[in-house]
């Protein structure tokens, strides 16, 4: 939902908001309420932000927002009933938009001496590391991993009859319709999106130096979903090595059905069952930090699987399945006491595929970025944060450069 | 200097009941951190006795620790963790005998990280001294403060490591751990040595104080108590309680 007006105005209410911010810092709170002896905890986290206008859309996101320009309020809540239950919750809104439940679930710890959850609802991400510190004070920059945010064409619920269909939309992410399935125009899907959580059951055990989780969910990684639309599950695990403080690997992979019931049968008719299109996706990532800084690495792979729906003769069906990499370094060093400065680089690419007049191409257009930036804190909880993004498409029809500044106030307790 | 107020924000315009208070506590302690000749008792000649002003704290609050934030993306249940000693008060004079800021000769203090808790909560110590920040977990923290008389940054570190930082400048100093944003430990930096932490039971004192008249404040957890006078004869002890809501 856009309610946002002119860019003047958007500017004019995040200069007032990061006024009002500061000026009444001395008064908000610096730490989570705690009610009922401790029992029930709540904190927040708010970002506003406000970039340059993003018109070869490579920063916007699943509610067609641009992460650059966000104002983003996050209330969580933890209520502890007993020993071994916590209930645990969080809203969001974004640009004053609709509230949504990000999270919603129950975590059970059966045994008290032993390092193993159950949490069962809507639950944190299982798959990769960056999905669980996206909130603007854990993230150093102000734009996300192109891995979990750059909008690919492809939606579970509208599908491309032909491979020049699909060639045809490349870089049209942000909005893009297919002749099957779903008609409107919609947003395609990250490899994995970090502005959605899955629903489902998730265990987590720790044991020595290594974590391990497993899940089974409703939607899958680029696609989470809280009613399900293919009556099929996604399996994703995820196991962390921590063999010396401040080295953490980790590997996730993830497999389920991706095309919605619908889009499948409007595909290939019938009573097609839509389990056998899905999504696989593997991912690798690596954190080291020591003193002043932290370096991060993160590669996921991702590969969907599509109905392929007969074609006329002189029209090539999609073969096989559509493979999607994505790289991302992170880097982030403390100049002085609430100064940091940090860089990513990320880089995301697709297979190729043929088509009958477009020839072989990525099936969507490969992007790169660089982002630099720094964040000072005015106090703990208070942190200001500039960065630039240089970003380059290779192919599609939008813009293939942009080169977008942006500034962002962050506020947790 | 800065004073700090109980949740860690700067005291401003806006927090009236507690502002007079607080202004006597900055005015008395930039006293002493200046050595300003009008409020200071001179020592009395060298024949004369120090003494002791002593007694107890009363804390009429209920003082809850600093809760983890709700952990909804961690995948897991968070580890246990210490919980913090609140219930320690610092009490000192306002304003210190002329020639007391020559014997500070600084020295070492430690501020464990145990169990994600600075270890003490409170820290007392003279300007000049360096406090190490030992780390005792199995994992990282990153110690830092922004603190205006004092910010610091140790950076990462892990366990069995160190690092420590020289106080040289008198205030509060609020600490923090980057990593475990539950974790807050309180430095108060004098410049003399007339102060005492409170024990279990709130009792406190200051020794070898010279005969003179003062001004004695408690602290606790941000919240300073009304400030107090007390005199203390030759070699004598002068009892003074206070209470804290």
């Amino acid at each position: 939902m856009k309610v946002w007006g002119t860019a003047a105005a958007r500017l004019v209410w995040v200069v007032w908001a990061c006024t009002a911010t500061i000026a009444r810092a001395q008064t908000l709170p610096s730490e989570p309420i705690a009610l009922a002896g401790g029992r029930v905890t709540v904190g927040g986290d708010i970002s506003a932000g406000f970039g340059s206008e993003d018109v070869g859309f490579f920063d916007y996101s699943d509610y067609s927002n641009s992460a650059l320009r966000l104002l983003r309020i996050d209330v969580s809540a933890a209520v502890k009933a007993g020993p071994h239950f916590t209930v645990l919750a969080e809203v969001r809104t974004e640009n004053l938009g609709k509230v949504r439940p990000y999270a919603l679930f129950l975590r059970i710890r059966p045994w008290m001496a032993r390092d193993f959850d159950i949490q069962v609802g809507r639950v944190p991400p299982t798959f990769g590391a960056f999905p669980r510190r996206t909130y603007a004070n854990d993230n150093p920059l102000i734009g996300y991993p192109l891995a979990y945010q750059y909008l690919t064409t492809l939606r579970p619920d509208a599908l491309p009859a032909t491979a020049d269909e699909l060639l045809r939309k490349r870089s049209l992410g942000w909005e893009v319709g297919y002749s099957i399935g779903d008609s409107t125009r919609e947003a395609g899907v990250p490899l994995v999106t970090a502005f959605r959580w899955d629903t489902g059951v998730q265990a987590h055990t720790t044991i020595g130096m290594v974590s391990l989780t497993g899940a089974v969910t409703t939607g899958t990684v680029s696609n989470p979903l809280f009613n399900d639309d293919n009556d099929g599950h996604q399996y994703v695990t995820r196991a962390e090595l921590r063999p010396v403080s401040g080295l953490v690997v980790g590997t996730s992979f993830a497999r389920g059905p991706f095309v919605s019931v619908a889009a499948a049968r409007g595909a290939l008719g019938g009573e097609t069952d839509a389990n056998p299109f899905t999504q696989t996706a593997w991912g690798g990532d690596v954190e080291y930090s020591r003193g002043y800084y932290v370096l991060r690495a993160e590669t996921i792979v991702s590969a969907w699987r599509l109905p392929a729906p007969a074609v006329p003769p002189a029209q090539r069906a999609i073969e096989g399945d559509l493979t999607a990499f994505a790289t991302s370094i992170e880097g982030r060093y403390k100049l002085m006491p609430g100064l940091y400065a940090a860089a990513r680089y990320d880089n995301l690419t697709f297979g190729d595929i043929t088509g009958a007049t477009l020839g072989t191409l990525p099936w969507d257009a490969p992007v790169a970025r660089i982002e630099v930036g720094a964040g000072y804190s005015l106090q703990r909880n208070l942190l200001l944060k500039a960065s630039f993004q240089h970003n380059t498409r290779d192919g599609g029809v939008l813009q293939r450069t942009s080169n977008l500044a942006a500034a962002q106030i962050v506020f947790w307790f | 200097m800065q004073i700090i107020g109980t949740r860690g924000t700067t005291i401003g315009g806006t927090r009236r009941p507690r502002l007079r208070a607080l202004v006597a506590v900055a005015v008395a302690v930039a006293s002493v951190a200046l050595g300003l000749p009008a409020s200071a008792p001179r020592m009395v000649a060298s024949a004369a006795r120090n003494g002791t002003i002593r007694g107890r704290v009363e804390l009429r609050r209920v003082l809850a620790p600093m809760e983890r934030r709700p952990s909804v993306a961690d995948l897991g249940t968070p580890i246990g963790r210490d919980v913090p000693d609140l219930l320690r008060s610092v009490v000192y004079l306002g304003s210190a005998p002329r020639g007391a800021f020559e014997t500070s000769d600084g020295g070492h203090a430690v501020m464990d990280q145990r169990n994600e808790t600075f270890v003490p909560h409170v820290l007392a110590i003279t300007t000049g001294t360096t406090v190490d920040f030992p780390n005792s977990d199995k994992f990282y923290h990153n110690v830092f403060s922004l603190s205006k008389i004092q910010s610091f940054d140790l950076g990462r570190y892990a366990a069995g490591h160190s690092r420590q930082v020289r106080f040289d400048r008198p205030g509060i100093v609020r600490v923090f751990c980057e990593i475990h944003s539950h974790m807050n430990a309180y430095i108060l930096v004098f410049s003399h040595p007339f102060f005492a932490l409170t024990d279990a039971e709130g009792r406190y004192r200051i020794e070898n104080v010279p005969p003179g008249t003062y001004d004695v404040i408690a602290w606790n957890e941000g919240t300073p108590s009304e400030t107090k006078s007390s005199t203390v004869s030759d070699g004598g002890t002068a009892e003074l309680d206070f209470t804290i809501r």
